[in-house]
């Protein structure tokens, strides 16, 4: 799921905060329900919490939002006061631009990109956005090219047709069966989403199971379950 | 302390589907290979101050290419890290950031292609303005084993009124 999209319907309709999705099952609209709007950081300064973060041991900077992709300019200073070499984890769903994906070449060691939805239908009546397939497909192919890349695919419940299929064999077909997804059950009906008959309840069990069956079908050897 | 929580993170970076999905991200911790930022802020770049934001691009283009050879070359030991002068004053990595900050006058980053111009205080869909906000900082143990621990930033936003 996308770490940390934040949004809120005040007033009327979907306003997202610190995210380019407005996910209507968002798992963190409880943070951006107390109108926190954080901190004005200097780069200088998250970068020396990086290197200490670094040697005490983290693996990597994880890049978060909301969505990393509106913040890319700030990362971008940020980086340039780091001395520890710590590798950049980009932790996206993955709709951002050509000239951001040019912005993140020769800086961006993983891509993780949530990869959500099988058809446009289901992207925009789940988090409003439009022209999802084409997007996301461009840059999981870029991705793979420029970095190392790790997906993560949150099974929503009956959206095994519409969304899984084409999913899965889109990685294994274009990315190769070797492509290391991660698959979730996790799926919980945060925020609105009982808004969505289908979105009301988690996963059920049979259909987890499904999933599971689906994914290994398609051809993907690298899964983690 | 997180080796108790998370034993499989310990064994994650000898696991062989890892492995071949991320191999120079484990030499990069192994303290074999350098982070592409790192070589990209080795790169020197000139341009000028009143370049248009096409020429930058084509500058970026072609600095990013000399990039990835010093990439292969380092990672394939052509050349030792050791090799590596002191980090040129303007980098690719410079202007990397010069060409961000450019794109936040109309701001196109993700694909809404808002075109709000950020540094003038103008916010688009994402409510992100110009300055770096922080909601939150910490060690995530909650990621794939191969991740974790992970520093992990959650940038945030302008409030709406």
């Amino acid at each position: 799921m996308c770490p940390a999209s934040r949004y809120t319907d005040l007033e009327s309709g979907r306003i997202s905060l610190g995210c380019n999705f407005a996910c209507i099952h968002c798992q963190n609209w409880e943070i951006s329900q107390q109108f926190a709007e954080g901190t004005v950081c200097g780069e200088r300064e998250i970068a020396a919490l990086i290197d200490e973060a670094r040697r005490r041991g983290c693996r990597n900077q994880n890049w978060v939002g909301g969505d990393p992709i509106p913040h890319i300019p700030f990362w971008l200073k940020v980086l340039l006061w780091e001395t520890e070499n710590t590798p950049v984890f980009f932790n996206t769903n993955g709709f951002y631009s050509t000239e951001a994906s040019s912005l993140l070449r020769g800086v961006v060691d993983i891509y993780k990109i949530d990869f959500k939805y099988g058809s446009d239908i289901c992207a925009e009546k789940i988090s409003g956005v439009s022209g999802y397939w084409k997007v996301i497909t461009r840059n999981l192919k870029a991705a793979k090219k420029q970095g190392e890349l790790l997906i993560r695919v949150l099974v929503l419940p009956r959206h095994l047709e519409c969304c899984l299929i084409p999913i899965v064999s889109f990685i294994s077909r274009e990315l190769g069966p070797e492509t290391r997804v991660n698959l979730m059950d996790q799926y919980s009906p945060h925020w609105r989403a009982a808004e969505l008959p289908e979105l009301k309840k988690r996963l059920d069990p049979d259909e987890w199971e499904k999933a599971v069956k689906i994914a290994l079908e398609a051809g993907l050897r690298n899964v983690i379950t | 302390m997180w080796r108790l929580w998370r034993p499989d993170a310990v064994r994650a970076l000898e696991d062989p589907k890892v492995v071949s999905s991320m191999p120079r991200y484990i030499g990069i911790l192994k303290g074999k290979l350098l982070p592409k930022f790192v070589i990209s802020r080795q790169v020197q770049v000139e341009w000028g101050s009143d370049s248009s934001e096409d020429e930058l691009w084509d500058i970026h283009d072609a600095s990013l290419r000399k990039m990835e050879k010093l990439m292969r070359d380092l990672d394939s030991g052509r050349i030792h890290p050791d090799e590596l002068g002191d980090p040129p004053k303007k980098s690719l990595l410079h202007l990397k950031a010069r060409i961000g900050e450019s794109i936040m006058r109309s701001c196109r980053l993700c694909e809404r292609r808002c075109g709000a111009d950020r540094l003038k205080g103008e916010l688009g869909f994402c409510r992100v303005g110009r300055e770096f906000r922080v909601h939150s900082c910490f060690d995530h143990l909650g990621e794939e084993p191969e991740v974790v621990p992970s520093f992990t930033v959650y940038g945030s936003r302008v409030r709406p009124n």
